[in-house]
């Protein structure tokens, strides 16, 4: 069973040493400039020539590799085929799939959404390679973030694998007493219903005692939290947060002029 | 003056008819370990909310008379200030977990960290905390890779880092295996040996026995009787009210019917049976 449901691996690079904010910088600054700037090629050139070498220097590229094969890639084609055979527009039919047809615009521009979404989906995989999730939320808490919002995101990520066991003791006990789990789909769905009960109403009364819990650690105290972990935060960290800005703007400027 | 002082506590969960503790009064001196008796219903459980400020700031509902400790009343503070003076620590110990943080050490600098405490001074007290516990070598785990024993003494400790006045368990043990139940009695022991109060629910009659300084029993609601352990384990009043004893008790006072046991005082403890037995003969 997974202890817990997080991508980050520990090792030490300039990647993971930098602030998580200017990490999270970083992926809105891929996502804008490949979504706006006004360029065919840019969406695979950054993934190409930047977003796999940064993979290198993060010292994960194995496990984006991983990643990228088994989710990225298949989600990217998945989004390429239906942007392609569905957007009715071009003349130049390139190929037909029954009565389906792939024109060479609807070829383009599905290129375009399906690169974008690599971008995208990469930039955000490589943050949580080289990101702590409770780094990240102890920083943006420090810099204002309300600390239920974040307690809610890391809690939700420690307690769904947990949730997943306790879905598969469910399952193994209503299957001792006769519950049908393995034939026909339609029974098989129909085998859900007993699971969810148990498993939701179960997860209601434990909130309760949760809230008990944090609230006897004083989470609700209206005095500042500190932090036991200092995230650094360098004047290079400053910089490269500000060029990240810039060159966001710039590409929505550049979008907008053209 | 006594740390904690009930006066006439009456209380009644919203939607509810009948009330869940009934004229209750209580005064509770530094350094007493208390421990409470009863049945499903009978009232523990909302005594140790009320004790710990979630009666009625968390769980709402209709109360009247006070509750002090160390001389500021619960009706005049706001719950986030009261749970600094009060640690509260119940059964389940997975649900303690907070679930925001990865390791053990993180886990027990929550509270800390809530309350503002400077980072400097969080390192040192969290080390403390967990020294006293004993589960320093935990540090760096994860709370939810750990068993239950081991994650009930990391809600104690969670607690204790606060510091708090006064300590209050809501059947800590029940779901401890005997290994378990052993890790967490000698911490409380431990705590209450260097000046802890602690309020603990608990049904493991010889373990009262052995530790505690005061039991009191609820039935309804209401306090049916307290004392010394060894008197009120043994008393009448407990077993026709329906309270479990424990077995050298109800073997000594077959016993005694049989004129085999000749001491006045029944045991509760194996220890104090034996000895009774031995003096017999």
């Amino acid at each position: 069973m997974h202890e817990r449901l997080s991508f980050y691996i520990k090792r030490d690079s300039v990647i993971h040493r930098l602030n998580p904010l200017t990490k999270l910088v970083l992926v809105f600054a891929f996502i804008g400039v490949a979504f706006t700037f006004p360029w065919y090629w840019m969406s695979l050139s950054l993934f190409l020539f930047v977003l796999i070498p940064l993979a290198f220097v993060a010292k994960v590229s194995r496990e984006y590799f991983f990643t990228a094969t088994r989710l990225i890639l298949p989600a990217a084609g998945f989004l390429f085929l239906m942007q392609a055979l569905f957007q009715p527009i071009g003349e130049e039919i390139i190929f037909q799939f029954y009565f389906l047809d792939a024109t060479r615009e609807s070829l383009a521009f599905a290129f375009t959404i399906a690169a974008r979404i690599i971008v995208m989906i990469s930039a955000f995989t490589l943050l949580l390679l080289t990101t702590h999730p409770s780094e990240l939320m102890s920083d943006l808490t420090r810099r204002g973030l309300p600390g239920q919002f974040a307690y809610v995101i890391i809690s939700t990520l420690q307690i769904l694998p947990q949730m997943q066991a306790k879905a598969q003791t469910i399952i193994a006990a209503q299957r001792s007493r006769g519950l049908d789990t393995e034939s026909t789909f339609l029974k098989r769905a129909g085998s859900v219903l007993p699971l969810v009960g148990p498993l939701v109403f179960g997860s209601l009364v434990e909130v309760e005692e949760r809230a008990i819990a944090i609230e006897a650690r004083g989470f609700t105290s209206k005095k500042e939290k500190t932090s036991l972990h200092e995230v650094p935060d360098t004047v290079t960290d400053k910089t490269i947060r500000w060029v990240l800005i810039i060159l966001i703007i710039l590409s929505i400027s550049l979008n907008l002029w053209l | 003056m006594a740390l904690v002082n009930i006066q006439n506590l009456t209380y009644k969960y919203p939607l509810t008819k009948t009330p869940a503790l009934q004229n209750i009064n209580l005064q509770i001196e530094q350094g007493e370990f208390i421990s409470v008796i009863g049945a499903n219903g009978a009232g523990k459980s909302t005594l140790c909310y009320a004790l710990a400020g979630f009666v009625p700031h968390f769980f709402k509902g209709e109360i009247s008379g006070e509750i002090e400790v160390d001389g500021v009343a619960s009706s005049k503070s706001t719950l986030d200030e009261w749970v600094v003076n009060v640690g509260l620590a119940f059964q389940n110990p997975f649900n303690q977990i907070s679930g925001a943080k990865y390791t053990v050490f993180e886990e027990i600098a929550f509270g800390l960290e809530n309350a503002g405490v400077p980072r400097e001074q969080m390192q040192s007290r969290v080390e403390e905390a967990m020294k006293l516990t004993g589960i320093s070598n935990l540090a760096d785990r994860s709370p939810y890779s750990l068993s239950g024993g081991q994650q009930q003494r990391v809600a104690l400790t969670s607690i204790l880092v606060m510091q708090p006045k006064l300590l209050v368990l809501d059947e800590p043990t029940s779901q401890m295996d005997p290994i378990g139940t052993r890790e967490v009695f000698s911490v409380i022991h431990n705590l209450t040996q260097s000046g802890m109060t602690v309020v603990m629910v608990e049904h493991k009659v010889e373990w009262i026995a052995h530790f505690a300084t005061r039991v009191i029993a609820l039935k309804d609601g209401s306090i049916l009787t307290e004392g010394k352990p060894g008197d009120v384990l043994t008393s009448d009043v407990l077993t026709k009210n329906g309270f479990g004893v424990s077995r050298y008790t109800s073997v000594a006072r077959e016993a005694k019917k049989q004129g085999l046991w000749k001491k006045e005082k029944l045991p509760v403890t194996l220890f104090e049976a034996a000895e009774g037995f031995n003096r017999n003969a």
